[in-house]
Parts: structure tokens; C-alpha cells; sequence
């Protein structure tokens, strides 16, 4: 594919940064009429970022869009779609309570305030039946829908508008391989017809088998693009993970799996969402669960301390069977979990109320301690170094890592035997990371047991002592020791049981 | 605490002097002890009533049934007079009581556990009881009377304050200790603020919703057998012009209609206030409609003027 002189969609020194983070840094991106351009990258690693910005939904802190070659301002997804950049999200963005066809036609164009005109629903219509949905009614309502019925309204939806440049975001990760192979070949059609497409996946053959070239982005920069075929999976992958930051993180202790087992979780299923998980956490170890967004760690985790009804397996904390049926029953003395859920702005604090109430809140519950009493607060602030102007002004005053401390403090104030932590790191800058890092450890050589849900991998490998990756709600496989590898990792949470090295072979 | 006494609070306070003195240039006996003292025992209706709603909204929900609850206990309770039976006689303010109590549990039970929004759930209660009341009494107004007890907490003096003014002022006082010194206060400013984080808190937040509901609902049925008593019985749809002023009473006295912030200091300002307000309109000896349009309008300008300053100090 030749370089024509200006490229469909050029991205020059694009940065995004959200307060302190850099979710983009100087990145500098082409992607060319008639090609199929695969981005891939860690989670993190500014991709959807990226996509947002092309969409209109975000705008950049710096730097310039250009589409063929002339400067564009994206104010909103609807300038974009001005342009002919159409983004199909992989958070599905149809309506559930309306039908089918009144989804199609939102946004459509044409279709503002005005009379609604039906004559790109011919075109979605024959969409929909050659991937496979012909048993879509466009008056069925999106709600009726199964989940990957919804992604082929949703691959129609975007079809219809007529692309200049698509993008899809994990597009087809419910879909089922015949059904993807319909839509490879719809999108290579409007490829051949002139159309640009971006492509996100995480599935390695996907890629395979649709992109033209590809770009490989870490920590917010585009690291490499080349054509396909230029580099084998273990050379992308190391691509991906880049060089290491062990000095982040605290020493392990050896001799912890050993110990006596805190948490002995057996044949843990609910719904088709987590299945059939059994896994240990001894006094003093870090246990790290990873895996792609959603492939059942989270649930997991929830299912743990009773956030789900109808969970099977058995759950035994040191040797005794424990029956938690909710947060209640988790903090009680004679159980003692923790739980840390994933967002602390809506889940784990209560922003409108003062530092002082929100560290007192889960000790308020217990009768064996006085949630007044400062002591047991001060020594885990301390260590770690949450900096405040007073513990009564508004939790909602201090940055994301301090806000982070908080949540920590709260529950490290009942003594817990066994911490649930669901990516406590996520969105926080690296002095912070590091002080949760070793706060971590210094819990887990005191008796703490410590089970770490994480997206990055460096926590996984650096950090934790075990990690257990899971692949559509089963442990795909449980590394420790020197297998515990960024290549191990990312050929498990893509569920590839090749061992990189072996590519070269 | 010093956030019972936010600005918010003391408003409604505010709105009462300028009221007291405004009202005094048109009508000098404003000024009487008299006067005074009467509306002291009058606003102690509405603000028996204001006084679960504030609890309830700080929980972030709504009671839209403490007309019925109210109108249900006083015809409870004069019903059980008016049987002549000494024994339910003596019965009568526990059993509206405990009828109030179980009116609470079941707004609690659609709104904790059904997950039903209590604007609908409580609106459906106070309708069911509206038909009760009348497949009960067969539309014509309930027979009974008050006891001596209900007349003397409804009209009784002590110490030259009216009784019913102190037995509201006695809940206010015993309910705001309860907020603002035990968990069960904390678990409920908090559920008003996120009830998820404080489910994951280990906190069971269905517990705290039964006893705020059940708390209003004693409160409505307080109120209702002292309007009983006020009145000497028990009549149809008594409560229907209580709904409103009770929750402007809360929202004027500084308590967010969202939940979490707010509290009954600001309560008890707020019923005085729209007491004082509708007494004073109704001195003046104007026009209905006119009434109802001034009323409107000193109330949307107190909550602008609370918007207001809080856009400009956030």
C-alpha cells in the first residue's frame, strides 16, 4: 500500500493528559485510505485514548488532527462523523430501551432535528444479513437482544453511515468465529472500497488474518509500525511490554508458600461468568489475578465477599468453612476480608464527607473496636505518607493516589487476615504506586494474606509472589517463580498456549 | 456540631424574625404572647411531620405516605377512645404509634429490599391506606373522640409553653443525638451520599432504611394523634394539606432533597418558618389565590437564594 501524499487521517504530536497522567505523550499517527491499520497495546497503553480522539469524544491537549491532509477541529463525535470517521466503541453505545430500528437511525444522517428518513436502513438491513443476523428484527428491542446480537446491530450501525474511516474497538469479542469471519470479510469489501480502518484486538490471529500493518503502543507513545508479517508474536509482545521498572517495587520474601493458607477458595463458579475457580493465599503472600477487562477476576473478587447471589464452590477461611453472604459478614472479626473495590470515587469513598468519617466507616461496624479512636488510623496514614490539610475537610479535596490512601487506611484500621484489592494502582501517578507497593509487603510480611486483581503487568510479575490469569472466567494459567514472565502473562490473558520463544523456532 | 449550625440551617431563622417584624408594622398583635405561643403549638404539627421526613431524605429517599399514615393513627386512636374501653383507651397513642412503625417497615421493605424508588413505593402505601380509610369508615368521617391524654399533648400548656411545642422539640432533640452520636446516624448521611460505598463499607444498609422509614412513620402518627387531639377527632383526608409544606419545611431548613447533608436544626427553623408564613398570609385577608402564588414565590426564593450562594462558595 503506497503512501499516498496526504494520508486519510493524520495524527501529529498528539498528547492527552488527564490531571497528571499522560495518557498520550507526542504521538505522531497515519492511517491510509484502503488499509486495515491493527493497533495493539497493553491496557493502558493510551489505545483507547487514541480511538476517543479520533471519534471526537475527547479532545487533544496538544497537537493536530489533519483528514486528508487539512486541519480539523473534533469538537464532538458529531464533527467527527462530519469527516467520515465513524467509531464502533467496544462499550456497546446502543440504546436498550429502544428498537433496532430506532437505534440505527440515531445519528444517522439526516436524521437531527427533523423528519426521521429510513434509507440507510435498507443498507443496515443487509448488513445485518450478511453477518449472520438474520434473525434481527428491526423492531425487536435492543434489551430482547443477545449480547452478540447487539455487536452485529452495532457493525451495522457503523456500516451505515457510510465510513471514511472505521474504527473498530474490540468489535468482535463476542462474536463467534463464523460470524467473525463474515464480518472480516465485510470489512475487507470496504477496505477494497476506499475505506481506512483502525482495528483493536487483543486476539493475535485477528490480527493475522485482517490487518495490513500495524502499530504497537506503550505508556501513552507509539513504539513501533510496520507492516504485517515484519515481526513475529514474541518480538510484538516484547514490544508491547517494553523495559522493566523493577526499582518500583519491594523485594519478595521467599518461604511465604509455605505458610498457613489464609483464604482456600474451592470450585468457585457463578453465572457463565466466573467458572469452576479454586486458588490458595497463604499468611504472607501476594497473590496477583490478571487477564483482559472482564474476564471474570473482578467478578471473582465480588463473589468473595458477597457481592453476588447464588455463587457455588466453597470459600474457607484459615481452615474454617466461611459462608459470606455480604460486606457485612466479610469484615467480621472471625472472617476479617478487606475489600477494595475497583473505582474509589463512586465504590470505595463517599466523596461529599470528610476525610476523618470516610476512614471510620467500615470500623463503625465492628463491636471489637472504637472507630473513634484515632490510633487506628495514624500508624497505616503514616506509612502511607497521605498528605492532607486536616482530617476534617472533604475526602473529594486530596489528589486520586491520596484519595487511593484513604480507602486503604479505612479498612487496614479493622486488621484484616485476608486484603481483596481490585486494581488499586489504577490511575495513579508512580511515587504513590510505589508507597502502595510497599505498603503491600510490609502487610504480607506481617501475616497479611493479599489477593491482587491487576491490569498491569509489571504489578503482576514484580509485586506479587503468584499470579493467576484468567481467560473468559476460568484461571487460563497460574504462573510463579520464573515462569512468572511478561511473555507467560500476555500469552495466557490471550489465552495462547505458544510459549513466544517458541515462535522463533 | 458545627454543621448542624451551617448558614443553611439558620435561614429559616432569618426568615422567621423578618416575618416577626415585618408582620408586627401590619398587625401589632404579632408581637403578643398570645399569638406567638399559638403558632409555637400550631407549627409543632407540621414539624413532627418534617421531622421523619428529614430523616428519611437524609437517607436520600422520599415519604410521600405521611398523610395517611397521619390521618390512619388519628383515626386509630380516636377509634379506640370511642370504644369506652378503658384499657384500648389507654392503648391509643402506642397502638397509632406502632401502627405508624409498621407503615415504616413496609415503605422500608419496597424501597430496601424490592429496590422500588420510594417517591412511587410511598405514593402506592399512602394511596392503599387512603382506601382502607374509607372501606374502614364507609366514607363518611371516622366515629370516636380524643382521650384526655391525646387533648392535653395536642392543647396543654406547661410552664407557659404549649405541650405539643416541647413534644416535638423533646423528638427533635432525641433524634438529632441519635444522628449525630451513634453509627445508625453516620450509616444514614452516608447511605444519602453513595449508598454503594457504604454497602461495601460492610455496612447493612437495608437495616438503616427500615428504621429511618419506621422513624417517619412514627413521626406522621405522632402528629396525626395530635391533630386528633387539636381537634377532638379523627376526619377524612386531615393529612392532604401536610405533604407539601412537610418536605419544604425540610428542604427550606438546609437539608439536601438529594441526601446527606442537612439536619433537624434546620428542620425545626423551616416548620416555624412556613407556619409563621401561612398565619401571617392568612391575617392579612387576601385573596386565596394570591395566598398561594406569595407562598409559592418566598419559598422558590430561599432555596434560590441557597442555590445561589453555594454556586458562589462551592
Amino acid at each position: 500500500m503506497a503512501d499516498s501524499p496526504s494520508p486519510l487521517l493524520e495524527m501529529q504530536d498528539i498528547s492527552m493528559h488527564f490531571g497528571a497522567t499522560k495518557a498520550l505523550d507526542g504521538v505522531d499517527f497515519t492511517c491510509n485510505a484502503g488499509e486495515v491499520h491493527a493497533v495493539l497495546g497493553e491496557n493502558g497503553a493510551g489505545k483507547s485514548t487514541l480511538m476517543k480522539l479520533i471519534a471526537g469524544v475527547l479532545q487533544p491537549t496538544y497537537g493536530q488532527l489533519r483528514v486528508e491532509g487539512r486541519d480539523v477541529f473534533l469538537g464532538s463525535p458529531k464533527a467527527a462523523l462530519d469527516h467520515g470517521l465513524v467509531c464502533m466503541f467496544q462499550e456497546l453505545s446502543l440504546v436498550p430501551d429502544l428498537t433496532v430500528r430506532e437505534n440505527l437511525l440515531l445519528g444517522a444522517p439526516g436524521a437531527g432535528l427533523g423528519w426521521l428518513r429510513g434509507q440507510g436502513l435498507d443498507k443496515a438491513r443487509a448488513v445485518l444479513t450478511r453477518i449472520g443476523g438474520t434473525d434481527i428484527r428491526l423492531g425487536a428491542r435492543v434489551e430482547d437482544l443477545t449480547l452478540p446480537q447487539r455487536q452485529q446491530v452495532e457493525i451495522a450501525k457503523a456500516i451505515m453511515k457510510k465510513p471514511r474511516l472505521l474504527i473498530l474497538d474490540e468489535a468482535t469479542s463476542a462474536l463467534s468465529a463464523s460470524v467473525v469471519e463474515s464480518v472480516f470479510d465485510l470489512v475487507r469489501e470496504e477496505r477494497d472500497s476506499g475505506t481506512a480502518v483502525l482495528f483493536i484486538s487483543h486476539r493475535f490471529h485477528e490480527i493475522e488474518a485482517l490487518a495490513d500493518r500495524v502499530s504497537v503502543f506503550r505508556n501513552g507513545q507509539r513504539v513501533a509500525t510496520f507492516m504485517k508479517g515484519d515481526h513475529d508474536y514474541g518480538a510484538i509482545i516484547n514490544m508491547m511490554v517494553g523495559q522493566k521498572i523493577e526499582e518500583l517495587f519491594p523485594e519478595k520474601q521467599p518461604g511465604a508458600h509455605q505458610s498457613d493458607i489464609v483464604l482456600d477458595v474451592r470450585n468457585f463458579s457463578w453465572e457463565d461468568q466466573v467458572k469452576d475457580v479454586s486458588l490458595t493465599v497463604r499468611r504472607g503472600q501476594i497473590v496477583g489475578l490478571g487477564g483482559l477487562d472482564g474476564q471474570g477476576q473482578g467478578t471473582f473478587l465480588m463473589g468473595l465477599v458477597g457481592l453476588l447471589r447464588k455463587t457455588q464452590g466453597t470459600t474457607a477461611i484459615a481452615g474454617e468453612p466461611s459462608e459470606i453472604t455480604s460486606p457485612k459478614s466479610a469484615k467480621h472479626r472471625d472472617i476479617g476480608l478487606a475489600y477494595i473495590p475497583e473505582d474509589r470515587k463512586t465504590e470505595g469513598l463517599i466523596l461529599d464527607q470528610s476525610i476523618q468519617e470516610n476512614l471510620e466507616l467500615a470500623a463503625l461496624g465492628r463491636a471489637d473496636l472504637d472507630a473513634g479512636d484515632p490510633t487506628l488510623y495514624a500508624g497505616s496514614l503514616e506509612q502511607l505518607a497521605l498528605k492532607h490539610g486536616g482530617l476534617e475537610l472533604p475526602v473529594s479535596s486530596l489528589s486520586g493516589g491520596n484519595q487511593q490512601k484513604v480507602v486503604l487506611a479505612k479498612w487496614l484500621a479493622l486488621g484484616p487476615r485476608c486484603l481483596l484489592l481490585a486494581d488499586p494502582t489504577r490511575g495513579i501517578d508512580v511515587k504513590t504506586k510505589t508507597q502502595i507497593y510497599t505498603i503491600l509487603r510490609q502487610l504480607a510480611d506481617q501475616g497479611t494474606a493479599i489477593l491482587l486483581l491487576s491490569t498491569d503487568y509489571e504489578e503482576l510479575i514484580q509485586l506479587c509472589d503468584e499470579t493467576h490469569i484468567f481467560f473468559e472466567g476460568r484461571i487460563a494459567a497460574s504462573l510463579s517463580g520464573d515462569d512468572l514472565t511478561p511473555q507467560n502473562i500476555i500469552a495466557a490473558t490471550l489465552n495462547v498456549s505458544a510459549i513466544p520463544q517458541a515462535a522463533h523456532a | 456540631m458545627g454543621r448542624a449550625l451551617s448558614i443553611d440551617s439558620l435561614m429559616p431563622y432569618f426568615g422567621v424574625v423578618l416575618l416577626i417584624i415585618a408582620g408586627s408594622f401590619l398587625f401589632p398583635q404579632v408581637l403578643s404572647a398570645d399569638y406567638l405561643t399559638q403558632q409555637l403549638q400550631i407549627a409543632a404539627f407540621l414539624g413532627l411531620l418534617a421531622t421523619g421526613a428529614t430523616v428519611v431524605i437524609l437517607l436520600g429517599h422520599i415519604d410521600l405516605s405521611v398523610p395517611w399514615v397521619l390521618t390512619g393513627a388519628a383515626i386509630l386512636s380516636t377509634a379506640l377512645v370511642g370504644s369506652g374501653n378503658p384499657v384500648l383507651s389507654a392503648l391509643a397513642v402506642p397502638a397509632a404509634l406502632a401502627f405508624g412503625a409498621l407503615i415504616g417497615v413496609i415503605n422500608g421493605i419496597g424501597v430496601a429490599i424490592l429496590r422500588i424508588p420510594s417517591m412511587v413505593w410511598t405514593l402506592a402505601v399512602n394511596s392503599m391506606l387512603l382506601g382502607l380509610a374509607v372501606l374502614n369508615t364507609g366514607g363518611f368521617n371516622p366515629r370516636g373522640e380524643s382521650s384526655a391524654l391525646m387533648i392535653t399533648m395536642a392543647s396543654g400548656d406547661l410552664l407557659g409553653l404549649p405541650v405539643s411545642f416541647l413534644i416535638w422539640i423533646a423528638v427533635s432533640a432525641a433524634l438529632a443525638y441519635f444522628l449525630t452520636r451513634t453509627p445508625f446516624g453516620r450509616y444514614l448521611r452516608a447511605i444519602g451520599f453513595n449508598e454503594k460505598a457504604t454497602f461495601l463499607s460492610g455496612v447493612s444498609t437495608p437495616s438503616v432504611v427500615f428504621a429511618a422509614f419506621a422513624i417517619a412513620g412514627m413521626c406522621s402518627a405522632l402528629g396525626g394523634v395530635l391533630l386528633a387531639g387539636y381537634a377532638n377527632q379523627a376526619y377524612q383526608s386531615m393529612g392532604d394539606p401536610f405533604l407539601l409544606p412537610t418536605i419544604a419545611a425540610v428542604v427550606i431548613g438546609g437539608t439536601s432533597i438529594l441526601g446527606g447533608r442537612g439536619g433537624l436544626f434546620g428542620t425545626i427553623g423551616g416548620a416555624l418558618f412556613i407556619t409563621l408564613l401561612t398565619s401571617i398570609l392568612s391575617v392579612m385577608q387576601i385573596d386565596d389565590a394570591w395566598r398561594n402564588i406569595i407562598f409559592g414565590v418566598i419559598i422558590l426564593a430561599m432555596l434560590l437564594f441557597q442555590t445561589l450562594r453555594k454556586g458562589a462558595a462551592p
